[in-house]
């Protein structure tokens, strides 16, 4: 069986960056590419980490403090506010805190190599 | 309900989802519109368009009726759901687009220059396409059956044969625009009644039947490892879904890959107010329709259980058009993503091996799913999710972020992970529901944690078959790919 590779016509192909890859291959380069890598994979895990301890810490605050559960806002129980209504900001505060750090990151790493 | 109101709305709903469709075949052309648009669809379009085609018959219908059943437990789904997201967005979302590939296993054929590997993640994705298609065609029977009184295989086929038409007429453009359409769609389906409804109840100053808290059916409540369980599998689960996936690569870069999957944030926690206010309303309100045995339904039950007269049946259409929005929408992104998989591995890659491929992809769950009874759907839906955090999330994140990954390893780490959550539904399923110990029914909390151990200790101890295109794959991932010499 033959596989054929699909692409769009060439006048839609983006600019390839061949010269940006073998750049970013020697030895100085992969430093640089490394580090990202590194600062990447950190700044995700700590906001992961952090928005986990606040999804773990919303239960138990409901199991902590007696009768918080059932204490009604408007009519509606403050457990169903707290895990129905309130967890979504928090998921939008840690998504953009992530986003506007990783494309800092990237431009640092773009000065960085670009001054090679 | 008034059939004939429900049956419009379907059609009403069918149609616009085709004539979008058809608009859009206009404008592809190429093999690579078919299959990613060309890459060319702006953030807003194509958050969307995600959010469009994430929110399954178990967003619309069956966080509800779960969360009816079972009270705050079941606000988990609603929150994993929205949270796996953040994940994706965390791990997966800019290195996968600058991958560059258009499916899963173009992604870990390029990253572990394995055409073995190739082979096993597309047996996966598959397989997870199929599963999560079987729900979708369930909710359709379900609607169908108790809005217009028809036999529930209408609902099942009619899903297939718009699905068909769809994307065999337009590829991915077309169903960029229709996965669009259908988010907006399901979010007034689903606002306008129940803001109707509040509004209502709040008005005529109408009391309350029963205590949120209090449990309308004699089911005992979910236990602590069943909720971590339950979270794992949504957290993990998200980041592995193909046609979830496939959606990024019609980014232009990896930035707006990253804010693309913001702006999908944004609009599922505003999508899940909604569900999570049926949940109350319906645990308020309308109790008895916990214990009418089709929780699913609820949604669907009531605007007309607390409104009636004309004004619940309109709503009551409303929200039947929703519903199929939901059905249509997961149903076609699947399809689209499994045709891009089937037909590139196995018809030749191609508009006709395309358009092949997609029948071939809707086809097969219909015949399952018009074997096999429906099962409560935001269950059914979050097993699926531990299927994929089992088998297709580890082979992803330690792609991405671990050089040390050997083709050995992730064949290995897949197979396991794929046998024992599989093994897991299938003894689950025979056992029934009623006798299926809590670590069985819901197997993530330790399926993906083995599986994840096993790709690390099986590439460990095959080291030596990392592959040589390492350095270069790992850089191609993780750089910005704006060329240096502009920008600056």
């Amino acid at each position: 069986m033959t596989r054929v590779r699909v692409t769009a016509p060439a006048a839609a192909a983006r600019p390839v960056t061949e010269s940006r890859e073998a750049a970013q291959e020697s030895d100085v380069g992969q430093v640089f590419v490394r580090s990202l890598i590194r600062s990447q994979l950190r700044l995700a895990l700590v906001v992961a980490g952090g928005f986990l301890v606040i999804l773990g810490a919303f239960p138990l605050l409901l199991a902590a403090v007696p009768g918080l559960a059932e204490t009604t806002i408007a009519g509606i129980p403050f457990d169903w506010i707290l895990l129905g209504v309130g967890i979504y900001p928090v998921i939008g505060l840690s998504a953009w805190l992530y986003t506007r750090t990783a494309a800092r990151n990237e431009a640092r790493y773009r000065d960085l190599a670009g001054d090679q | 309900m008034n059939p004939g109101i429900a049956a419009a709305a379907l059609a009403v709903v069918s149609v616009a989802t085709a004539v979008i469709g058809f608009y859009g075949l206009r404008i592809s052309r190429t093999t690579g519109d078919f299959f990613v648009a060309s890459r060319t669809v702006r953030p807003w379009w194509n958050a969307s368009a995600i959010g469009g085609e994430y929110l399954s018959a178990a967003s619309f219908l069956g966080v509800a009726g779960l969360l009816l059943l079972s009270g705050t437990d079941a606000l988990w789904f609603p929150v994993g759901y929205t949270a796996g997201y953040l994940m994706l967005l965390l791990f997966v979302a800019a290195p996968l687009r600058r991958s560059g590939a258009y499916t899963i296993p173009d992604f870990t054929e390029a990253r572990l220059d394995s055409r073995a590997v190739r082979k096993v993640t597309s047996l996966v994705v598959v397989l997870v396409g199929w599963l999560y298609i079987v729900p979708q065609l369930h909710g359709a029977a379900l609607t169908i059956r108790i809005t217009t009184g028809l036999p529930s295989w209408v609902g099942s086929v009619a899903v297939v044969v718009v699905v068909c038409l769809t994307v065999v007429a337009g590829g991915m453009r077309s169903i960029t625009f229709v996965q669009a359409f259908q988010y907006w769609l399901k979010l007034t389906a689903l606002a306008v009644p129940i803001l109707f409804i509040v509004f209502l109840l709040a008005g005529t100053g109408t009391p309350a039947l029963a205590p949120p808290s209090e449990n309308p059916t004699g089911l005992a409540p979910a236990g602590w490892y069943t909720n971590v369980s339950l979270l794992v599998a949504l957290l993990f689960g998200t980041l592995g879904l193909p046609h979830v996936l496939v959606r990024f690569y019609t980014n232009p870069d990896g930035q707006s890959a990253r804010r693309t999957t913001l702006i999908v944030l944004g609009l599922l926690s505003v999508f899940y107010l909604f569900p999570t206010a049926y949940g109350l309303v319906g645990r308020m309100f309308a109790p008895d329709l916990a214990r009418s045995g089709q929780p699913d339904a609820m949604v669907l039950l009531l605007p007309r259980e607390l409104i009636g007269g004309p004004a619940g049946d309109l709503l009551s259409a409303l929200v039947v058009a929703g519903a199929f929005a939901a059905f249509l929408s997961t149903t076609s992104g699947l399809v689209v993503s499994l045709a891009g998989v089937i037909s590139q591995d196995v018809l030749g890659a191609g508009v006709g091996g395309f358009r092949l491929a997609a029948v071939v992809s809707a086809v097969v769950p219909l015949g399952f799913a018009l074997m096999t009874g429906s099962l409560a759907l935001a269950g059914s839906v979050g097993l699926v999710f531990a299927f994929t955090a089992s088998t297709v999330c580890p082979v992803l994140l330690l792609g991405i972020w671990w050089r040390g990954l050997t083709d050995a390893g992730a064949i290995a780490g897949m197979v396991t992970g794929g046998v024992l959550c599989g093994g897991a539904m299938i003894a689950g399923s025979l056992a029934g529901a009623a006798s299926t110990p809590a670590w069985l029914a819901q197997p993530a909390a330790w399926s993906v944690p083995t599986a994840f151990a096993v790709m690390v200790l099986v590439s460990r101890a095959t080291a030596g078959r990392v592959p040589k295109t390492l350095v270069r794959v790992m850089t191609r991932l993780h750089t910005p790919e704006r060329p240096l010499a502009t920008g600056r």
